[in-house]
C-alpha cells in the first residue's frame, strides 16, 4: 500500500497528478510554508502544490550563489530547484514572511524565476485578537488576487467544500497517527512521513482516498512496528524519509513528531461556526494552528510539544535543526529545559535539509538510544 | 546564572573616558567626536546606574521605539549595539559569544545576540533589567532573542509585533502593539506614559531625521568631507538617542563641520581616489584598521543606502503614536525588511549614480541571513550600472572570523580592479 506513495513521490516534483491537472487547462500554484492556506487555492480551481527542496541532501552550488551561505538548505534547496527549471510547472508562488529564509528565498524567487502569480502574506507572530484582524486582512487579499489571476470568483460555496475536503484529509491524518499510539504501531514514523509528501503534490480528494484506504488496511493488519524506545521527532522543516528511516533502523520508535510536514500541517481542523464566514473560519485556524517556532509566545509551541510526548508515550525527543534555521535554534535552549522538567531527554542535531541521518547522526542517535534503554 | 566576568559597561565607559581624554590633547580631532564619545560615556553612565538612582531600566533589541521609552523616563540598554560596543572598546566579547554557546544557542545565531544572551547568563556582565521588550526588526534573532533573555535574567518581558508590509491593516496593527506595550510598561515601572513629551521628542526626531538628509546631501561632495566610516557613528544616534537634544546638537555640529571643510575645499581623506558604497557593518573588532586602511588608499565610504537614506515621510508631532509607528518604516535598515521589491533594489543603483560611486564592499557578516540573502539581488543590480562589489565574509563581534592581514588582501585586491576599472 505504501508502495502507491512512493510511487507518487517518485516524479518528485512534478507527479502525474500535477501533469494530468496542466494538461487539463488548469492552474497550479505553489505555496511555501504552513501560514499559506491551501483551502483558497483549492477553492479557485487550481492545485495547491507544496514547494520544498531536493528529497535527499545536494549540493547546493546554485542555491547557494543566490541566497548565500548563511541561508538555510531548505530555502537554497528550494530555489535551486526553481533555478533549474524543476518548479517551470507552476503559474503562481505564494509565501508567507514566515521566516528570514523565506522572505528572501520569495524575494530571489520574485526576482530571478519570475512565476506568473506571487504573493506574500504578512503573518503576525502573535495569537491576539488584533493578528487575527491582520492576518484575515492578508487572507482576504490574497483571495481576492487570485480571484483576479483565475478570473473568476472564489464563492463561499467553493470555500466551504474544500473546508470540508481539507478537514477530512486533517481526520484521516489524524487516525492514522492515533495508530501509532500503540505499543507496536502497523506503521513506521518514514512510511507516515512519505504518505504525507505525496499528499503535498496530489488533489486532496485523491489522497483522502488512497489515505482512507492505507488505513483500513492498516487497521486490519498484523504488522507491528517494536523499537528500543518511544521517539519524538521535533524541529525544523523535513521531507526526507530516509532520515526518520535510520532512526529506525538503529531501533528507534518513531511514534509522534512536531514538523511543518506533520502534525504541524494537519493538527487543526477548520471551524465553521454559524456567523464566521469561511474566509475567517479559515484565517482563525491557520494563525491558531499548531505554532511554528516564529510565534510568540514559545510556550504555545512548547505545551503543545508535551501533550504529543503524553499522547504518544515518548521516551526521548530527537530535535533535528537546520543550520540557520534560528528561529528553532532560539527555541532550543528553553524547550530542552521545559522538557527536563518532565523528564524526557533531548538529542540536539545540528543537520542540513535533506539529511539521510546517516554517519555521525547515526553515531548520536544510537548513544541516545543508549542511553533511554538505560534509564528503563 | 554562570559565575565569572567583569562588569561589561563599566569597561566601555572607561574606554570612552581615556578616548575622550586622548582626544582632547590631539590639535585636529573634530568637536563632534568628543560629543560623540561624551555621549556614550553619559548613555552607559545612566545604564550603569538605573538602579541606584532608583530609574526603571529596559533593555530593547534593535530598531525598538526607544522614543517610547525615553518619554516614559524609562532608562534604554540596547542590547545589540551594547555587544557591539564591547567588541569595539573592550575586546570582551568572545567571552560573552562563548557563554551563549555554553547555554546552547547554536554557531549561526548571529553573534550580537548569542553575545547578550551569554552576557545575561553570565553573573555581574551587565547591569539586570528591569524589564525586557523587543520587536521583529529586522530579522529572525531580534524577534526571538527577547524571549531567552527574559528567562534568563528573570526579567518580564513585551514582544512588539511589526508587521511584514505597509498596508493600512498593518499601520493600524502596530499602533496597537505601541499601546500594548506602553499598557505594559506602565504596569511593570509604575510611571505614567507622558504624551506631550512624547510628542516632543517626536518633534526632535523629526529634525533628527532631517539632519541626517542633510548630512547625507554634504557627502555628495567630491572630495566627500565625512570621515570614511564614520557612518557607524550617525547608526548610533538613531540607535541610542532618538528625539534627544543632545543628538540634534551632535548632527548640527558633524553637519557644520562638513559644510567647513567642503567650504574649504578639503576631503576625509588627504587623496580621495575610490568612493565606496558600504553595505551592511563593518566588523566592530576591525573598526580602527579599516579607518586606517581607507586613509591609506584614498577610500572613503560615501552612501549607504540600507543605514544612512532614511525613507520618505514626515512626523507629526500631534499624532505622537502614529508618528512612532511611521518613523518605523522611515528607518533606513527598515527598508531592507519587507519585501525587496523593484524599486527599492533600484535605489542602490540610483544612490551609486548620485554619490559618484566606484566601488561597493558588502560586509557579509555570517550571522546575518536576511542581508547575505541580497548579495546577488545587489551586486547584478550594480553590475547593470557598472559598479563592481567587494563581498567580504566577516562577523559583526567575533575576531576569529576575518583577520587584518586577510582583510588588507581583499582590499587590495579590489583597490586594484578599481583602478584597472
Amino acid at each position: 500500500m505504501i508502495e502507491k506513495f512512493r510511487e507518487i513521490n517518485s516524479s518528485f516534483p512534478q507527479t502525474s497528478y500535477v501533469k494530468e491537472h496542466k494538461s487539463s487547462g488548469k492552474k497550479v500554484i505553489g505555496w511555501l510554508c504552513t501560514y499559506v492556506p491551501e483551502e483558497i487555492i483549492h477553492a479557485a480551481g487550481a492545485l495547491p502544490v507544496r514547494i520544498t527542496g531536493y528529497q535527499q541532501e545536494q549540493e547546493l552550488d546554485d542555491g547557494t550563489a543566490y541566497l548565500y551561505v548563511n541561508n538555510c538548505s531548505f530555502s537554497r534547496s528550494c530555489l535551486q530547484l526553481a533555478l533549474r527549471g524543476e518548479y517551470d510547472f507552476l503559474d503562481g508562488v505564494v509565501g508567507g514572511s514566515t521566516c528570514d529564509g523565506v522572505r528572501r528565498l520569495f524575494d530571489l524567487w520574485r526576482k530571478y524565476i519570475g512565476t506568473d502569480f506571487h504573493q506574500i502574506l504578512s503573518i503576525p507572530r502573535k495569537f491576539t485578537e488584533s493578528a487575527h484582524e491582520l492576518y484575515l486582512s492578508q487572507v482576504t487579499q490574497f483571495k481576492q488576487h487570485l480571484e483576479e489571476f483565475i478570473g473568476a470568483p472564489i464563492t463561499d460555496e467553493a470555500l466551504v467544500k474544500s473546508i470540508e475536503l481539507y478537514n477530512e484529509t486533517r481526520a484521516l491524518l489524524k487516525q492514522l497517527y492515533d495508530l501509532r499510539k500503540s505499543d507496536n504501531p502497523p506503521i513506521t514514523g518514514s512510511e507516515v512521513l512519505e504518505v504525507l509528501e505525496a499528499g503535498f503534490r496530489m488533489p486532496k480528494e485523491a489522497f483522502n482516498q488512497l489515505l482512507g484506504e492505507l488505513i483500513d488496511v492498516l487497521s486490519k493488519s498484523n504488522a507491528e512496528n517494536k523499537g528500543r524506545a518511544r521517539l519524538a521527532v521535533v524541529g525544523s522543516v523535513l521531507t526526507n524519509a530516509e532520515f526518520i528511516k535510520s532512526i529506525e533502523e538503529q531501533g528507534g520508535l518513531v511514534v509522534t513528531d512536531e514538523l511543518c510536514t506533520s502534525t504541524r500541517y494537519w493538527s487543526d481542523p477548520v471551524v465553521l461556526d454559524e456567523g464566521k464566514t469561511p474566509l475567517e473560519a479559515i484565517a482563525r485556524r491557520y494563525l491558531n494552528n499548531f505554532p511554528c517556532a516564529r510565534m510568540y509566545p514559545s510556550d504555545e509551541r512548547f505545551d503543545r510539544i508535551i501533550q504529543l510526548i503524553r499522547d504518544f508515550r515518548v521516551e526521548g525527543v530527537v530535535s533535528q535543526i537546520i543550520r540557520y534555521c534560528v528561529p528553532y535554534a532560539h527555541d532550543l535552549p528553553l524547550l530542552i529545559k521545559k522538557l527536563d522538567a518532565i523528564n524526557v531527554p533531548v538529542l540536539a542535531l545540528d543537520v542540513e535539509y535533506g539529511s539521510s541521518g546517516s554517519g555521525q547522526i547515526a553515531t548520536r542517535v544510537q548513544a541516545f538510544l543508549e542511553m533511554l534503554e538505560a534509564r528503563k | 546564572m554562570m559565575d565569572g566576568s567583569s562588569n561589561k559597561i563599566e569597561a566601555i565607559i572607561r574606554a570612552c573616558s581615556v578616548i575622550t581624554r586622548m582626544n582632547k590633547a590631539l590639535p585636529d580631532v573634530p568637536e563632534s567626536k568628543n560629543m560623540y564619545y561624551k555621549m556614550l560615556t553619559d548613555y552607559f553612565t545612566r545604564v550603569q546606574r538605573a538602579k541606584e538612582e532608583g530609574n526603571f531600566l529596559a533593555a530593547h533589541t534593535v530598531f525598538f521605539p526607544t522614543e517610547i521609552l525615553y518619554a516614559m523616563d524609562i532608562v534604554p540598554m540596547h542590547t545589540e549595539t551594547t555587544t557591539w560596543m564591547i567588541a569595539l572598546f573592550t575586546g570582551e566579547a568572545t567571552e560573552l559569544v562563548t557563554a551563549g554557546a555554553e547555554i546552547g544557542l547554536a554557531s549561526e545565531i548571529c553573534t550580537p545576540h548569542r553575545g547578550i544572551a551569554g552576557a545575561f547568563s553570565l553573573k555581574n556582565a551587565l547591569p539586570q533589567p528591569d524589564a525586557i521588550v523587543w520587536s521583529n526588526l529586522i530579522c529572525d534573532n531580534t524577534a526571538k532573542s527577547g524571549e531567552l533573555i527574559a528567562e534568563l535574567s528573570g526579567s518580564p518581558g513585551y514582544f512588539l509585533d511589526h508587521p511584514f508590509q505597509e498596508s493600512q491593516q498593518e499601520r493600524k496593527y502596530l499602533i496597537g502593539e505601541l499601546k500594548g506595550m506602553i499598557d505594559f510598561l506602565e504596569h511593570q515601572s509604575g510611571k505614567k506614559m507622558n504624551w506631550d513629551k512624547l510628542s516632543e521628542i517626536v518633534a526632535f526626531m523629526d529634525r533628527q531625521i532631517e539632519l541626517f538628509r542633510e548630512i547625507c546631501e554634504l557627502r555628495k561632495a567630491v572630495p566627500t568631507p565625512f570621515s570614511p566610516l564614520g557612518f557607524m557613528d550617525l547608526l548610533t544616534m538613531d540607535y541610542f538617542f532618538p528625539g534627544q537634544p543632545e543628538a540634534i546638537e551632535y548632527l548640527e555640529t558633524v553637519r557644520d563641520e562638513l559644510k567647513a571643510k567642503i567650504a574649504a575645499g578639503k576631503g576625509a581623506v588627504d587623496n580621495e581616489r575610490f568612493r565606496l558604497m558600504s553595505l551592511f557593518v563593518p566588523p566592530m573588532y576591525l573598526m580602527g584598521f579599516l579607518e586606517k586602511l581607507s586613509h591609506e588608499y584614498g577610500a572613503v565610504s560615501v552612501t549607504e543606502p540600507f543605514f544612512t537614506h532614511w525613507g520618505e515621510g514626515k512626523l507629526d508631532p500631534n499624532k505622537p503614536l502614529e508618528s512612532v509607528a511611521q518613523k518605523a518604516y522611515m528607518i533606513p535598515e527598515v527598508q531592507m525588511y519587507g519585501p525587496m521589491n523593484d524599486t527599492k533594489i533600484q535605489r542602490v543603483a540610483d544612490l551609486a549614480e548620485e554619490y559618484k560611486v566606484d566601488g561597493a564592499v558588502y560586509y557579509a557578516d555570517t550571522g546575518c541571513r536576511h542581508t547575505c540573502a541580497l548579495i546577488k539581488l545587489v551586486k547584478d543590480t550594480l553590475s547593470d550600472v557598472d559598479i563592481p562589489m567587494l563581498t567580504l565574509d566577516s562577523d559583526v563581534v567575533d575576531p576569529t572570523m576575518t583577520s587584518e592581514e586577510e582583510t588588507r588582501e581583499k582590499f587590495e585586491g579590489f583597490f586594484e580592479l578599481l583602478e584597472d576599472y
